[in-house]
C-alpha cells in the first residue's frame, strides 16, 4: 500500500511517500518522534537545544551525545572535502550544522522505514530528499529540480533508485548562506543541486557549491565523491554546469 | 506535464551550451537524465503499489471548493479546486506569497498543480527546491478536497 504523510517540523514540512506491504504505523510514529528529537537537539532557533548551548560555549563537543558528535565529525570531513567552502564553524554565532542536518536526518528517517520493511521510500525535507527502493520495483524515483528564477518550471529531472538529492538556493528562505571566507552572502551560484548516496554529504555539498560556484567542480573529481553529481546554475552568466556520473 | 516541459525547454534554450535540453516530446520513461549515483536495485520483487490518488469515478460531485488560508513564513497560500464528476479538473492558488520579488509569487504552484491534477500519471514524484509554499499548497489543498468530499 502506498501512503503519504506530512510532519510539521524544522520550520517546514517533512513529506513521506511510502509503499509497503507491512504495517508501518509504529515506524512512522518512530520517524515522527525522531524528527522532533532532532529539532530539539539541532535547532539553532531553540535556546535550549544542544546546538544552541554548544554555540554559546556552555558545553563542549565532548559532552554531547553521539549523534551530535557524528554530525560534528561529518561537518569537519566535508569542510575538508570542500576546501573550507562548507564551514559550519564560520557561521556568525558559532557552530551551525544546519546546512547538513536536514539531509542527514532525512537519510536516517528512510533508514527507520526501510528497517521496518518499507519497500519504496521518499523523504522530502523541504527540498532535501532521501530515496530508497525506487518508485516502483522497476522504476526509479523521478525528481524534478525547480527553476530558482521561475518557480513555475522544472528545469531538470534526475532518476534515483537509492540515494539522496539536495538543492540549495538563495530563493528558499532569502539569502541564508554566507561565504565562510568572507562572511558575505554566498554568490557562487544561483542554485546548486547535488545527488549521491549520502544525504548529509549531498546537502552539505549543495550548500558549499552556493559559496564556491564553479571552483567546487574539482571536489567531485576526488575518489570519495566519485558517486556524487552536481547540477548548478551560475549566478551571473545564467548558464548551468554539471559534473559527475549523473551529469547531463 | 507536457505543457510544463515545453515551458522548461523554452527556458533552457537560453541557458547555454553546457545544458542538454530534454526534448519535450519524450515520455515519462525517457525523462531520466542520467541514472543517478549508486544505483543498486535492492528491492525484492513486490506487487505493484496501489495508487492512492485516484478518486472513485462514480461520485457525481461538481463545483469549486476553497481550501483554508495557510500561513507560510512570508505570506499566505489558499487553493481552490474545481471538481467535475468527483475528479479534480483544476487547482489554482487564490493567494500565494508575494515577496521581495514578484517573480516568486507563483512559486512552484503549477508544478504542484500538475501533481495534484495528475497524481496518477505525473512524471515526477518529488521536487527539489520547493519549500514553504509546498507546505501551504498541500495544507490548503487537503482542506479543499475535504470540503468537496472526494
Amino acid at each position: 500500500m502506498r501512503t503519504q504523510h506530512e510532519i510539521e517540523v524544522w520550520g517546514t514540512i517533512l513529506f513521506l511517500d511510502i509503499t509497503s506491504q507491512v504495517d508501518l504505523k509504529i515506524a512512522i510514529e518512530q520517524v515522527n518522534q525522531y524528527v522532533h528529537h532532532i529539532d530539539e537537539v539541532f535547532s539553532t532557533y531553540k535556546e535550549n537545544s544542544v546546538i544552541s548551548q554548544l554555540r554559546r560555549n556552555e558545553i563542549t563537543i565532548e559532552e554531547c551525545s553521539s549523534e551530535v558528535i557524528e554530525v560534528w565529525n561529518l561537518c569537519d570531513h566535508i569542510k575538508e572535502l570542500t576546501q573550507g567552502a562548507f564551514d559550519p564553524w564560520a557561521v556568525v554565532g558559532g557552530f551551525d550544522p544546519s546546512g547538513l542536518v536536514k539531509g542527514w536526518a532525512a537519510d536516517n528517517c528512510a533508514e527507520i522505514l526501510q528497517q521496518a520493511g518499507a519497500q519504496h521510500i521518499q523523504i522530502n525535507a523541504a527540498g532535501d530528499l532521501s530515496l530508497r527502493g525506487g518508485f516502483t520495483p522497476d522504476k526509479p524515483w523521478t525528481i524534478g529540480v525547480i527553476n530558482p528564477d521561475n518557480r513555475l518550471e522544472i528545469l531538470q529531472t534526475f532518476e534515483i533508485q537509492d540515494g539522496a538529492i539536495a538543492t540549495s538556493g538563495t530563493y528558499e528562505r532569502g539569502a541564508h548562506i554566507s561565504d565562510p571566507h568572507t562572511g558575505m552572502i554566498a554568490i557562487g551560484a544561483k542554485s546548486a543541486t547535488v545527488l549521491g548516496p549520502n544525504g548529509a554529504i549531498a546537502d552539505a555539498l549543495a550548500t558549499a557549491l552556493m559559496v564556491a560556484g564553479r571552483d567546487g567542480a574539482i571536489w567531485f573529481t576526488s575518489k570519495e565523491l566519485s558517486e556524487y553529481s552536481a547540477w548548478v546554475i551560475d549566478r551571473h552568466e545564467n548558464v548551468a554546469w554539471s559534473i559527475g556520473p549523473a551529469a547531463t | 506535464m507536457k505543457r510544463l516541459l515545453l515551458i522548461a525547454a523554452g527556458t533552457l534554450s537560453g541557458l547555454g551550451a553546457v545544458l542538454s535540453v530534454t526534448p519535450p516530446q519524450l515520455g515519462a520513461a525517457d525523462l531520466g537524465l542520467g541514472t543517478g549515483p549508486a544505483i543498486v536495485p535492492t528491492t525484492t520483487p513486490a506487487p505493484a503499489p496501489t495508487k492512492t490518488a485516484t478518486p472513485p469515478p462514480v461520485k457525481s460531485i461538481n463545483g469549486t471548493f476553497t481550501g483554508p488560508v495557510v500561513n507560510v513564513s512570508y505570506g499566505n497560500v489558499q487553493v481552490e479546486i474545481t471538481v467535475s464528476n468527483g475528479q479534480i479538473t483544476d487547482a489554482r492558488a487564490l493567494q500565494a506569497p508575494s515577496g521581495r520579488n514578484d517573480r516568486y509569487t507563483n512559486f512552484a504552484l503549477p508544478i504542484l498543480k500538475e501533481q495534484t491534477l495528475a497524481a496518477q500519471s505525473t512524471n515526477i514524484q518529488g521536487a527539489s527546491g520547493a519549500s514553504y509554499t509546498t507546505y501551504g499548497w498541500r495544507k490548503s489543498l487537503q482542506g479543499a478536497i475535504a470540503k468537496a468530499g472526494i
